[in-house]
């Protein structure tokens, strides 16, 4: 099991929500609005009045088998759509309930 | 779930929702009636007290007075006038417009109820009368007749005056000019003395002969009859036949004595039309009612009336008042149509895509419906006001969905989603959008609480400025996402047609966009010369100040003259009517404008009302004259109005002489101007004397016409002056003599003639003949009760005396009014040279001058206006300083005000149009109209600098980029207004100052606050960061 961090400009929620249910991931937690800025390029999204666009966040618990896939499809998304924004970051799961 | 983001996920609805509204709009559309003005209620309540046998000035002490000392606390008063004169006083109370007027007269009745105790014992119970603007007559008609003349009023009364009356609304159908048929007995006096008989005797016998009276019922068998005496007259030739005495054994005929004349009126006006002998029939509406739809009933029933008259009467229009308001009307309806088809060319050349020209251009009609909902629902009308606020609102509406529709567009071309972009896109313009509404709304609400005539005008126009703004931005916020959802793509292809079209004008706009961030690059980094040049430009424009004029309300050309002229008091009516005739035959050839020329002449019977209200007499002629439309002639109607007062000056026959444009002089919203001025004061011969002086100091000014003193002449007159110690040795007594006088000149009423269900009066009288001179009054005989004859010059002489005049009065002192039009130039400079002309009279002790009239209306309006502007703009600044969390920024952009407000006198000035109430309140509506430029231009120059850019790059960064939005709202708002502007059509006068205004203003605050701004912004931000340094520097100091 591994966990499956991704942020992304707003604009992509329903696609990456679409994405894990055609990968049949079905647990995840998102955060709709949150704030961030990437680390080299990209519009900083801060909800202000420099900054007026947000971002949306979203932690998904996948198998270790699906973990490829998901981050090549993710990478497809953000290549498409260079100028919004996208990154995901895999942990290990070391235990759970 | 926010609006947007509901709205785009619910096309339908969203969709259905705004159907719903535009059909609720058309369907109100429909109901919709159509008038010139908004309704204005009446502020006019006259209170009427007769008080027989007192002179003028014993009515002004007795009632008058005691009246208007009580009357004069009712509350929301604001000027009572009285008009005193023999038998009665009229006391007109004017108040404050806005008020309930049936709770002002509850509140006139119950003060009356107070004073009435200390009235004369006399003196009748005051009457309250209520005028209202609903005595104007609606329509005109014109008759012409040759044979059916001595008939025409029995034919119009029943074939014309009924069905019209039936009509639903018309208040009331009088018919003047065609005198009324009436049957004289003229008597000669000298037959009547030999045969011992008397007028009084001759008209009891009348009236005891032509009767009809039933005799009861009686029984026949077994039927019961009634039976009648049918005693009246079949025809008036059965007259001769009555015997009216005896002589000598032998029956007296009533032939023997007198004729027997079946004709007409004696005294009666005349009417003529272009030239031909006719009657005039007044059409007045009920209190309410809309008058074009009275006409156009009217008009379709007329030919039908028509069918049904003899052949030579023919039935014309002199005046239909509808007519000009459906000319006005719908040549406004013609400015709002090519506004919003400049607005939407506008938005194509700028955004060159025709979905997104679509989706904004949509919001335009859903807005403009939407305000019919409000106005059928409050039931007003569509009126110039309501229409000159759609007019304004095309270029205005449009703003909202612009911002959303770019934003949106700007996600998507980042690479969302469509649907995501329009959410997204409105999320983040949302707050802004509404801030630039709630600065419009700022400037319109206020307009909605102003007081007074301007009130009732602008109530209307503030309540749909503020309607249309807050449904656009409704519908920038859910109707134009969900379009942007459904119709924008990325990139879209387009035709080598479009290529074509838009290479050269995106060039011109780039190159444009770079032009001007050079020159702002220029400017900012030469503040200070920037600075002074904008500031001198101003001052400079302060100064044209002086040579722009001011007026109320232009003149509207409605193609309606009225003239009245008077000659000196009683000149007979055979005089008025040849020179009447004189005048118009030479107006019809010198002026082939004429459509219909109308006069009146002579004195209107008492049951005329519409002529009973109006001056009338022997000596009075008024003339209704009515001109082609404006397009089909080359003069206007001032500039023919102009000429024929020119030409009447070659009549010195004439005492006072007046030609009103418009119709009715000084007639507040159409017309020319008015300028009273009031002179109180108590002794008559002073102020006569003042007024005299004033009106030969006005006839020198250039622009004065048509003076008038308002008190009128001694009226000369002949009284009977009996001794009553005379009478009583006759056992006579005043009474009795003054009846017979009035019996043998003005006649004795015998009875009623009776046909086909109309009653005619039978008069008894002297024959004219024998009514001509002073000795034939003497010569009259009067019966004491012993039967002896009197002559009248044995118990008294025949004087000829002076009646004095009516005593005027406004705010409880006597008061004389030189009053006069203004043509042609400024009314501000007629105030100004009288003024001087007022300084240099010397006026005596206790004599005042007071200026009123329109110069009055225009003085409170201006100053109802000039606090309106000054809350606005507070208003305003509040809004923005709300919206920038700062105090500073809103000051820099409110600075664009004053450039608007040099922009509208230069305007002004170059175009030679006035400041009046149309012109204010085209500046009134600039306030809010250019700080949004200077809000879109500073919001982007802080947001530049948030995001860490230095002041200068972010002042010449942010004008750059928000150049074309600035461009493109304002060249809407432009455009949309220049079909005002530059309109002719029928009352375009009316609306042109505003669009005047709005351009010039517009235009160069835009200009100069594309530039100036920027600079102000550079002075106060850099002073900030220089603030900012030095208390840097301080606290490292401290820490060290």
């Amino acid at each position: 099991m591994k966990s499956i961090f991704i942020a992304f400009d707003q604009a992509h929620y329903e696609n990456i929500i679409e994405l894990l249910e055609k990968m049949n991931s079905r647990g995840f937690t998102a955060w709709e609005h949150v704030q961030g800025r990437g680390t080299k390029t990209g519009d900083p999204h801060y909800g202000s009045h420099a900054w007026p666009s947000l971002a949306s966040s979203i932690l998904t618990i996948v198998d270790d088998d699906k973990v490829d896939k998901l981050l090549q499809k993710l990478k497809e998304l953000d290549d498409l759509k260079p100028m919004l924004g996208l990154r995901a970051w895999v942990w290990n799961i070391e235990n759970s309930i | 779930m926010s609006l947007y983001a509901s709205a785009v996920k619910r096309p339908v609805m969203t969709t259905l929702f705004f159907v719903a509204v535009v059909i609720l709009g058309l369907f109100s559309l429909q109901k919709l009636p159509i008038d010139l003005y908004p309704d204005i209620d009446t502020n006019t309540i006259m209170v009427l007290t007769s008080y027989s046998g007192a002179s003028a000035a014993d009515i002004e002490q007795n009632v008058t007075r005691p009246l208007e000392n009580t009357l004069n606390s009712v509350s929301n008063l604001k000027h009572i006038s009285s008009k005193s004169r023999e038998n009665i006083s009229v006391i007109t109370l004017e108040f404050e417009y806005g008020y309930d007027i049936d709770v002002l007269t509850n509140d006139v009745r119950d003060k009356l109820d107070m004073v009435s105790s200390q009235l004369p014992d006399d003196s009748e119970t005051p009457i309250i009368f209520k005028f209202s603007s609903d005595m104007i007559p609606i329509m005109l008609l014109s008759v012409q007749a040759s044979e059916s003349m001595p008939g025409l009023y029995k034919i119009l009364d029943d074939v014309v005056a009924n069905p019209l009356a039936r009509i639903n609304g018309v208040g009331s159908v009088s018919i003047s000019g065609a005198p009324k048929r009436e049957i004289h007995v003229y008597v000669d006096p000298i037959k009547l003395e030999a045969y011992n008989l008397s007028i009084e005797t001759i008209s009891a016998i009348i009236g005891a002969e032509n009767r009809n009276i039933p005799g009861g019922s009686f029984d026949i068998g077994s039927d019961t009859y009634s039976l009648r005496v049918q005693g009246e007259f079949k025809e008036s030739t059965q007259m001769q036949n009555v015997v009216v005495g005896s002589y000598d054994g032998k029956n007296i005929y009533l032939r023997d004595i007198a004729t027997i004349d079946d004709s007409l009126e004696e005294r009666a006006q005349q009417t003529y039309n272009n030239g031909k002998a006719g009657a005039m029939i007044i059409v007045q509406k009920q209190s309410g009612a809309n008058s074009v739809e009275i006409s156009n009933q009217i008009t379709k029933i007329l030919p039908s009336i028509q069918k049904n008259l003899p052949t030579d009467v023919k039935l014309g229009m002199i005046v239909d008042t509808s007519d000009n308001i459906r000319n006005t009307i719908s040549s406004l309806v013609e400015t709002v149509l090519y506004a919003l088809f400049f607005v939407v060319l506008v938005v194509f050349v700028f955004l060159g895509r025709w979905r997104a020209t679509m989706i904004i251009a949509i919001t335009i009609p859903i807005s403009l419906i939407a305000s019919f909902i409000y106005l059928f629902g409050t039931g007003n009308t569509l009126n110039i006001i309501s229409l000159s606020a759609l007019s304004i609102s095309i270029g205005m509406v449009v703003d909202d969905a612009i911002v959303v529709l770019e934003n949106v567009t700007t996600h998507i071309e980042r690479g969302s989603d469509p649907k995501q972009a329009a959410v997204h896109g409105t999320n983040e313009v949302a707050i802004s959008v509404v801030a630039s509404t709630l600065t419009l709304i700022a400037v319109f609400f206020p307009l909605t609480m102003v007081p007074g005539m301007m009130g009732v005008m602008f109530r209307q126009l503030g309540w749909m400025v503020c309607i249309m703004m807050i449904i656009s931005t409704i519908c920038a916020l859910s109707l134009t996402p969900m379009l942007c959802s459904q119709l924008l793509k990325l990139n879209p292809k387009s035709s080598k047609l479009f290529k074509l079209l838009f290479t050269p004008i995106n060039k011109g706009l780039d190159g444009f966009d770079n032009g001007y961030a050079k020159l702002l690059n220029w400017v900012v980094t030469h503040r200070f010369i920037t600075f002074l040049l904008c500031m001198a430009l101003f001052l400079s424009s302060l100064i044209l100040m002086k040579f722009v004029g001011t007026e109320f309300v232009p003149v509207s050309d409605n193609s309606r003259l009225g003239v009245k002229l008077e000659l000196p008091i009683g000149t007979r009516v055979e005089i008025a009517e040849d020179i009447t005739k004189r005048i118009y035959d030479e107006w019809t050839e010198k002026y082939p404008e004429i459509k219909v020329l109308n006069y009146t002449v002579g004195m209107a019977g008492s049951d005329n009302t519409y002529a009973s209200l109006q001056d009338n007499g022997s000596h009075i002629i008024s003339m209704n004259i009515t001109l082609v439309d404006p397009v089909d002639r080359k003069r206007t109607l001032t500039e023919v109005a102009d000429l024929m007062r020119n030409d009447l000056k070659h009549y010195p026959e004439f005492k006072k002489t007046q030609v009103n444009v418009g119709g009715s002089r000084g007639g507040g919203m159409s017309g020319q101007s008015t300028i009273d001025y009031e002179i109180y004061g108590y002794d008559f011969e002073t102020t006569d004397s003042v007024a005299a002086h004033l009106k030969r100091a006005l006839q020198g000014i250039k622009g004065t016409a048509d003076i008038t003193i308002s008190r009128s002449d001694y009226q000369p007159e002949y009284q009977v002056d009996f001794d009553r110690e005379k009478l009583a040795i006759y056992g006579l007594n005043l009474s009795t003599a003054a009846t017979y006088l009035r019996n043998r000149i003005n006649g004795s009423l015998a009875s009623q003639f009776r046909e086909d269900g109309e009653e005619y009066d039978i008069k008894v009288m002297y024959a004219p003949d024998f009514r001509t001179s002073i000795s034939d009054i003497e010569n009259i005989l009067i019966y004491n009760s012993q039967g002896e004859g009197i002559r009248i010059k044995d118990v008294g002489t025949v004087v000829e005396r002076f009646s004095p005049p009516t005593i005027e009065r406004k705010d409880r002192q006597r008061i004389i009014t030189v009053s006069t039009v203004v043509a042609d130039v400024p009314m501000s400079d007629v105030v100004a040279a009288s003024q001087i002309e007022i300084e240099k009279m010397d006026l005596p002790v206790g004599v005042s001058i007071n200026l009123s009239g329109s110069y009055e209306d225009q003085q409170e309006s201006f100053s109802d206006l000039s606090t309106l502007a000054l809350l606005i703009v507070i208003l305003v600044y509040i809004v923005m300083a709300a919206q920038f969390e700062s105090y500073t920024y809103p000051g820099i952009i409110m600075t664009s005000l004053l450039f608007a407000f040099s922009g509208v006198i230069i305007i002004l000035w170059l175009t030679n149009t006035t400041l009046n109430i149309m012109s204010m309140i085209g500046g009134i509506m600039l306030i809010g109209i250019v700080v949004k430029n200077g809000i879109v231009l500073i919001d982007y120059i802080t947001l530049n600098r948030e995001r860490g850019m230095g002041i200068r790059s972010a002042v010449v960064d942010g004008g750059k980029s928000r150049l074309r939005p600035v461009v493109m709202t304002t060249l809407t708002t432009i455009l949309g207004m220049v079909p005002m502007a530059v309109g002719t059509g029928e009352g375009a006068e009316m609306w042109r100052p505003m669009g005047i205004a709005v351009i010039g203003g517009l235009t160069m605050s835009t200009i100069l606050t594309l530039l100036f701004v920027p600079v102000l912004y550079c002075i106060f931000a850099s002073v900030g960061v220089k603030r900012n340094r030095r208390h840097l520097k301080k606290l490292l100091l401290k820490n060290k």
